[in-house]
């Protein structure tokens, strides 16, 4: 019985020792804690005096980007620590005369805000949380770096 | 958020608008740990690998290319630095972002090895990394829906972040810091250029730690 159960135990570190398995191991966890996850969603409740709130205007052709307010005024913008961002609520929207073209004439501005440079800044992500936007792009530019690096390889 | 029992007491706040940066004692600790590995990064040489043949008196020296070198070290700093921000970050989300460019830049230091079967488990490590960034994304994204906020300031000590949050984080964490489970079966701390691989290793041990800490934490 003992060296049974030996012989599974060195049959299974076998398997776990050869690395391609170890995204085998990987996936079965995370489909557990997903299935876990799936069956905690009625659990989560929802905190209603959230910051970061937005009302949605799904008619305007901004959508959903439209944050309202009038140019080259302050808007209300709730931060987390406002006292750490004196000049939110300054630089609220800032349409290319391209983007206010597209804007104007179709209701797809909402969809392009990658296609074209200098369309929309978001107050919330650009102002408040630079940081966040600054670590996105070193992320990119670490995965160009070692993309040139394999590509220009001699081998 | 400094009366809980893991953090110890408040040592600098570093602010940029809503996201709060925080040194306790023990993110200062994990701090230094990560300072000191960067700082022999820069200074160390790479190992030159020997091989002896068996009963003979032939013995090769595998030397390591400059263009190798400077790539595997400017990673390991990369690695280094993205580890200094995970440590001290006082957001969810920026700890995610920061995790997942530790996961990059490791499948960056080992990259610079010339050797296939290195290569291949990189490659296989990068599939975990990829899949990892899903859970957590998800479990910062989950926290954020729930709570409204990613500040652990605010979330300290209120539990009011869900379980399955939580889960998702730990998971996503753990598949960005699986890459010394992959190191230790390529033998790369044997290989050419040795010193680097160091800091996978180093990087993945504080996000550990870090995420455990945030964990107990919100």
């Amino acid at each position: 019985m003992i060296r049974l159960i030996g012989k599974g135990f060195r049959t299974f570190s076998n398997w776990m020792s050869t690395y391609e398995n170890l995204v085998a191991v990987y996936a079965v966890l995370g489909i557990i804690v997903a299935i876990c996850g799936i069956i905690m969603v009625p659990l989560i409740t929802y905190h209603e005096d959230q910051i970061y709130s937005k009302s949605i205007n799904r008619d305007s052709p901004l959508d959903p980007y439209d944050r309202g307010g009038v140019p080259f005024t302050k808007v209300d913008i709730e931060a987390q620590y406002p006292e750490n961002s004196p000049a939110a609520g300054y630089v609220t929207t800032y349409l290319t005369p391209f983007s206010w073209f597209i804007a104007n004439n179709t209701p797809f501005l909402g969809t392009t805000i990658v296609a074209h440079p200098g369309g929309i800044l978001d107050e919330i992500l650009y102002n408040t949380r630079g940081l966040d936007t600054i670590v996105e792009t070193s992320i990119l530019f670490a995965a160009f770096a070692i993309a040139s690096f394999l590509f220009r390889r001699k081998e | 958020m400094f009366n809980l029992p893991i953090e110890g007491e408040e040592l600098f706040v570093l602010e940029f608008g809503d996201i709060v940066n925080y040194f306790s004692l023990y993110t200062t600790t994990l701090f230094l740990f990560a300072t000191a590995f960067i700082i022999i990064a820069i200074i160390a040489r790479p190992e030159r690998q020997t091989d002896i043949i068996f009963g003979t008196d032939a013995v090769y020296t595998k030397e390591v290319s400059p263009d190798n070198l400077r790539f595997q070290r400017f990673m390991a700093i990369a690695c280094g630095l993205a580890t200094l921000g995970a440590v001290c970050s006082g957001d969810l989300f920026n700890f995610c972002l920061f995790t997942a460019l530790i996961g990059i830049t490791n499948i960056g230091i080992v990259a610079g090895v010339n050797n296939r079967y290195v290569l291949n488990a990189a490659y296989n490590y990068g599939i975990v990394a990829m899949v990892a960034t899903t859970f957590l994304f998800g479990g910062a994204a989950t926290a954020l829906g729930s709570c409204g906020t990613l500040s652990i300031w605010e979330l300290a000590g209120l539990g009011m972040v869900p379980l399955a949050a939580k889960m998702f984080l730990v998971l996503g964490v753990m598949g960005e810091g699986m890459a010394p489970f992959y190191i230790a079966k390529a033998e790369i701390t044997r290989a050419p250029g040795a010193p680097y691989v160091l800091m996978i290793h180093v990087s993945s041990l504080l996000i550990f730690l870090r995420v455990i800490e945030i964990i107990l934490t919100v």
